[in-house]
């Protein structure tokens, strides 16, 4: 095990930077995804708690990752608030802005998952010591979310109409979650974060031990799951082609196109929807106070 | 059906937060059997604790499970008030591992 950066290689410090800051900004963009819904009716007043309580683990969890940056020399402060929003990394299903309850609580039922599957496995792996320490809170904190989404989606599919809207919800926000995990390995032919031992599972291992927990959890509330197990293969099958055609703004898939990996990394260079908004959403309070301040930072 | 079983029971409930029952959280004040009807005396960490209605009905459902218990009711308790003196020995080392001050 690592104990300080002293002792990390320039290549090793390059890559746990990298992969640090991957964690802060998918967590800071996990809090602004349901802050605009948490100012509406779209959630149920006994699930906003919950909700807030969530988001702000996830603002906990960037805070965690930016003090580990710091120590590795990395001035967090010009990182959050004076980057532009495309030069945030996070995983292009953020950049989705959830629109209505049903979206926050298959953000955490399905996103939170993802997260929890590339995070746990640093956690149960990583040679970086103090990042091996921060994960064991973060571990937990995501497993309360999983769950919370577990049982939020659960009440919603206690109605015909709810479960109908999380079929709906369902249909897009699946096959963008496979996309959380990254290109394919079969593309990817080396691994430095595996290498360094930051992390041990390849994509395809992380996506398949996600797809064995959320396919029969999603199929025991009686929903229809685009994937099944194949027990020739023995592993998880997706049931569209993947990659595929996604139009964001409408949210929907064309599954009757398949398209490229260099399709979707282009659209993922492009960003999402809501990337300005969300970014901006989190670097609006400071530049607020500046203003009141009379500019001076 | 007797008070040590719901306890028991009790035990096996998870906080949805932590990694500790809510008997070890000591949430739980008091347990009282009325021939197939469970009475529980709970409490909770805060009063804007967000998981009121998730740990009641966790309760709940994993009482009923019980062929011998016809009935849940539940009494939240404000007074006294939770503190992290109530945490049992068992909960305060899993919250420590977990980078939560206890203190």
């Amino acid at each position: 095990m690592i104990e300080t950066p002293e002792q990390l290689s320039e290549e090793y410090r390059q890559e746990l930077i990298r992969t640090l800051t991957m964690t802060v900004d998918t967590e800071l963009l996990g809090a602004a995804l349901h802050y605009h819904n948490l100012y509406t009716d779209n959630v149920p007043a006994e699930h906003v708690a919950g909700l807030l309580a969530l988001s702000q683990d996830e603002l906990g969890h960037a805070a965690i990752a930016c003090r580990l940056l710091e120590d590795l020399g990395v001035d967090t402060d010009a990182m959050i608030y004076t980057r532009p929003p495309e030069r945030f990394k996070h995983p292009y299903a953020m950049d989705i802005i959830c629109e209505s309850f049903t979206e926050s609580a298959l953000t955490a039922f399905l996103y939170d998952r993802a997260g929890y599957k590339l995070l746990g496995d640093v956690y149960r792996t990583t040679s970086y010591a103090p990042w091996k320490r921060a994960l064991a809170k973060i571990d937990r904190e995501e497993r309360f979310h999983i769950r919370f989404g577990e049982r939020a989606v659960r009440i919603l599919c206690e109605t015909e109409e709810g479960k109908a809207e999380v079929q709906r919800t369902l249909d897009w926000m699946f096959p963008i979650t496979m996309e959380f995990f990254g290109l394919p390995d079969h593309l990817k032919t080396h691994d430095r974060q595996i290498e360094y031992r930051i992390k041990s599972k390849t994509n395809d291992q992380l996506r398949q031990e996600w797809l064995a927990e959320a396919v029969p959890g999603l199929e025991k509330l009686g929903l229809k799951v685009p994937a099944h197990y194949d027990e020739a293969l023995g592993e998880y099958v997706l049931d569209f082609p993947f990659p595929c055609k996604f139009y964001p703004e409408e949210k929907r898939w064309d599954f009757s196109q398949p398209t490229t990996w260099d399709e979707v990394l282009s659209r993922w260079k492009g960003k999402g929807p809501g990337n300005r908004r969300l970014v901006e959403t989190i670097q609006s309070g400071r530049l607020q106070l500046q203003a009141m301040a009379g500019g001076e930072p | 059906m007797n008070e040590q079983v719901v306890w028991r029971m009790l035990a096996e409930v998870q906080d949805p937060e932590l990694p500790v029952s809510l008997v070890d959280m000591g949430l739980i004040y008091g347990v009282r059997v009325k021939g197939s009807v469970v009475e529980v005396d709970l409490t909770f960490t805060s009063t804007g604790c967000p998981c009121t209605a998730w740990i009641k009905e966790d309760i709940c459902r994993h009482l009923k499970q019980h062929p011998a218990i016809s009935d849940v009711r539940l009494h939240t308790v404000w007074d006294p008030p939770w503190t992290v003196a109530r945490l049992t020995d068992k909960a305060r080392k899993a919250l420590v591992e977990m980078g939560v001050a206890v203190d």
